[in-house]
């Protein structure tokens, strides 16, 4: 089960915030288009600078916690899926603040 | 060559300058931002935390391509510009589609300079 240890604490990031949609109330989620927009030119971009430092060598990945599934041009699914999850996470995040700081 | 370094700065300017000259939400300016961004930082470091640990690392640093500063835990320092440029990035994307019914009653920034950028 290692092999799914990266893609695990991913879900764990989606799982953990899933309250701030559903019991706090913030409308992430529920815009689909526009986290669509916000987190889509983030994985593109993030994803291409993860391409150039792997090739160049400046990381690399411990298979021993990766699926080995691959997206193309030796980017692990594990990173491009930590840059969807992460951002939506953060997005997440600051709605949750400006509605704890609307509703004080 | 520090790439990592040297890449995860550029990053930051290359969003910097993005805010700037283009987007101009001025969420930078906010408070709701630098909560957020604490509370972000704080969950950074635990998930960065496991993925850099250097007892069972899921992600490894050549040592040549970094600073070899490692905080807290066995984190690379370069991750906090990585990571602000990420989040940043996205926070910035989302804001500028914002419906002005989702505006926080804060004051817009007073000075404005005319702008040729794209607006939505």
């Amino acid at each position: 089960m290692d092999r799914f240890q990266y893609l695990a604490l991913l879900g764990l990031c989606l799982v953990g915030t899933l309250p701030l949609e559903l019991a706090l109330g913030v409308r992430v989620w529920r815009r689909p288009a526009r986290l669509t927009r916000s987190v889509l030119p983030v994985a593109v971009a993030f994803g291409l600078y993860d391409i150039l430092a792997i090739e160049a060598g400046w990381w690399g990945f411990n298979d021993r916690y990766l699926t080995g599934w691959e997206v193309g041009f030796g980017l692990p699914v594990e990173e491009l899926a930590f840059f969807l999850v992460i951002p939506v996470c953060g997005i997440l995040t600051i709605e949750a603040v400006r509605v704890r700081l609307r509703r004080r | 060559m520090h790439g990592y370094t040297l890449s995860a700065l550029a990053a930051c300017f290359a969003v910097l300058g993005l805010e700037l000259a283009v987007f101009r939400t001025g969420l930078l300016r906010r408070h709701t931002y630098w909560i957020a961004f604490g509370i972000i930082l704080f969950f950074q470091v635990l998930v960065d935390g496991w993925l850099t640990k250097l007892s069972a690392p899921i992600v490894t640093y050549a040592r040549q391509h970094f600073s070899g500063i490692r905080f807290p835990w066995d984190i690379p320092v370069e991750d906090y510009l990585f990571g602000w440029a990420m989040c940043t990035l996205a926070l910035l994307l989302w804001e500028r589609q914002s419906d002005p019914s989702d505006q926080e009653p804060e004051p817009q920034p007073v000075f404005r300079r005319k702008s040729s950028s794209l607006k939505r």
